[in-house]
């Protein structure tokens, strides 16, 4: 058995020019962890998500590599907060969704693709090798769902 | 000195000593230069070629290396790997740019007074390493731009880090290997050191600082800080601070009591792992020494190393004794000439290429003109030219010195990069501002 046994054929995927306030009203109201992102031709380009959003709502020198390693010395109130995240909401996604996330390709084999889901800790974006197009998505729940239908 | 390790006359590939070495040592600067390969790689691969090729034995290769200088460097990262967990970077940050009521003007003074003070006393990366993120937090809650800060702590590590024995390689390799103190740094070096950071002050203030201006609402989020929260574990602070303080007493005093910086310095990083490892389990222990261990910047030691196997190779050959003869006929043997030469070559030689290589070459060199110039005391003026021309050239370019790198590779990721040939086209200027203070500096007082 493979990926495709137990991934999501039909995921919801966000567009790469999608402002970053539009998608995150998308997210917020369906409480999605993560989406994938791809290009008109379904091509996989990245992911977006909750942790975007964090990412923009925080300090940039606490978030950035070797950054600031704590910040519990800043006093900031929630619309300090907001106001930091708003500066960015007007961009498109693609310029703050990660584009560096495991993938496993379709014939993956099932052990190694529930190894780099566990690894990744995040929904894992199923990815064709060659055309690099999107053809799935497996979460934590489609893994377990699959695994304890199956008979012992 | 020379010959006391040629290993024999004769030397594979049909070369002679001189030739072979030169040429090895040539080579091994050229690629360092060209970055094409790790500058770790080429001095291990000089330095064994040096005792392969018969230029030296390894017995002799060993005497070459200037233990107190690894000692030192070794002892000092081992402290500031503990020192830097403790907060006091980010703390004196913070509170200096609360000092200033968070002007923007202001608080670079400030970064700029506690980057050199910590640099002279610490090493210049570490210094960067904490005090720039503290400096993009706080540009970015004022609203102004990184650039003019970041540029200014650049130079603020470089020329405090030229103030005394510890505060940048050139000075830890010049005062091992003809034995001059602490005091000494400090007494022939800070005086400029303290005219040069407000001498830079006034072209950055013009070009910048009286155009930087933030809202009283963003000052007031940076007031707002809690500098004493960014202490993450006072019991270690106190300790380390008070290991450093003896460590620094033992480098004043290191002449009355008769030891070397590296032992002072070993003895203090020795001191600190116990003290902040007593209260811990043994697993415990072991998990904080591998830590701290890691923390060593174990490239630069052996980089270290390999460079003073090749530096000992060519010295045996009398090549660095021909070169210095060689000088001193350029410069007609005369004293000021000899020196400022050497501190504007330095300036510029460790603005472009890595000035720890050139440091380790000039050196010997430098010794190689005791006898032309009239004893060890007569060269004194030249050891403070290399020293600042070594230390402060390394302002004039974005790699010019290892501090610079850090910078820029934390513009970058801040979004606010720093692009070569615009920081050249200022900061080269203001170096050689710096060496024409220098220059005045060494005259009056030396010459």
């Amino acid at each position: 058995m493979t990926a495709r046994s137990i991934m999501d054929t039909n995921p919801t995927v966000l567009q790469p020019d999608s402002t970053i306030a539009t998608a995150m009203q998308y997210i917020m109201q369906h409480r999605y962890r993560n989406l994938p992102v791809v290009d008109e031709d379904g091509r996989f380009l990245g992911v977006f998500g909750v942790d975007c959003l964090l990412r923009l709502a925080l300090p940039k020198a606490a978030i950035m590599e070797q950054g600031l390693h704590s910040v519990e010395f800043v006093r900031e109130t929630l619309s300090d907060i907001h106001r930091r995240l708003n500066q960015h909401v007007d961009q498109p996604i693609s310029s703050c969704m990660y584009d560096q996330v495991a993938t496993v390709a379709p014939d993956t084999p099932l052990v190694e693709t529930l190894l780099t889901l566990y690894r990744a800790r995040a929904s894992l974006p199923v990815v064709e090798m060659d055309s690099g197009e999107l053809v799935g998505v497996i979460s934590y729940f489609d893994a377990g769902r699959n695994i304890l239908a199956a008979e012992i | 000195m020379h010959g006391h390790g040629s290993a024999t006359a004769e030397v594979v590939f049909g070369l002679h000593p001189m030739w072979f070495a030169g040429l090895l040592f040539v080579l091994s600067y050229v690629l360092i230069m060209s970055e094409r390969v790790n500058r770790v790689i080429i001095s291990l691969l000089a330095a064994s070629l040096m005792i392969v090729g018969g230029v030296l034995t390894q017995k002799a290769a060993i005497e070459g290396i200037d233990f107190n200088t690894i000692g030192l460097l070794t002892g000092m990262m081992i402290i500031v790997a503990i020192v830097r967990q403790t907060g006091i970077f980010e703390y004196l940050a913070i509170w200096s740019a609360k000092q200033v009521n968070a002007s923007p003007w202001g608080i670079l003074v400030m970064l700029v007074l506690v980057t050199a003070v910590l640099s002279a006393l610490l090493d210049n990366v570490t210094t960067v390493l904490l005090i720039v993120p503290v400096t993009l937090l706080i540009t970015e809650a004022l609203e102004v731009s990184a650039y003019p800060y970041l540029f200014a702590e650049v130079f603020a590590a470089n020329i405090g880090g030229a103030a005394t024995l510890i505060g940048d390689p050139p000075n830890i390799m010049i005062g091992s290997a003809i034995g001059l103190s602490f005091n000494d740094f400090l007494f022939n070096l800070a005086p400029l050191i303290a005219v040069l950071l407000p001498a830079l002050l006034i072209p950055l203030y013009l070009i910048w600082g009286r155009k930087l201006s933030a809202s009283p609402e963003n000052r007031r989020q940076v007031m707002n800080y809690r500098q004493e929260e960014a202490i993450t574990d006072s019991r270690l602070l106190w300790m380390s601070l008070f290991v450093l303080a003896l460590v620094i007493t033992g480098f004043v005093f290191a002449h009355d009591l008769e030891q070397q910086p590296a032992t002072i310095a070993m003895f203090g990083a020795a001191l600190l792992l116990l003290l902040q490892n007593i209260p811990c389990s043994y697993k415990e222990q072991s998990r904080n020494i591998t830590q701290t261990f890691g923390e060593v910047e174990w490239t630069t030691i052996f980089f270290f190393i390999g460079l003073f196997i090749m530096v000992y190779g060519i010295e045996t050959t009398g090549l660095l004794d021909l070169l210095a003869q060689e000088v001193l006929r350029l410069t007609g043997g005369d004293m000021a000439t000899t020196a400022i030469s050497i501190l504007w070559v330095s300036a510029v030689a460790s603005a472009l290429v890595d000035n720890i290589p050139f440091v380790a070459t000039m050196i010997p060199l430098i010794q190689n003109m005791e006898t032309t110039l009239g004893g060890p005391e007569a060269l004194m003026p030249l050891w403070w030219s290399l020293s600042l021309g070594a230390c402060l050239g390394g302002n004039g370019s974005l790699i010019g010195a290892s501090a610079n790198l850090i910078v820029a590779g934390f513009a970058e990721r801040s979004g606010q990069t720093i692009r070569f040939l615009p920081f050249m086209l200022l900061a080269f200027p203001l170096m050689l501002f710096s060496i024409a203070i220098s220059s005045i500096y060494i005259y009056m007082r030396y010459l």
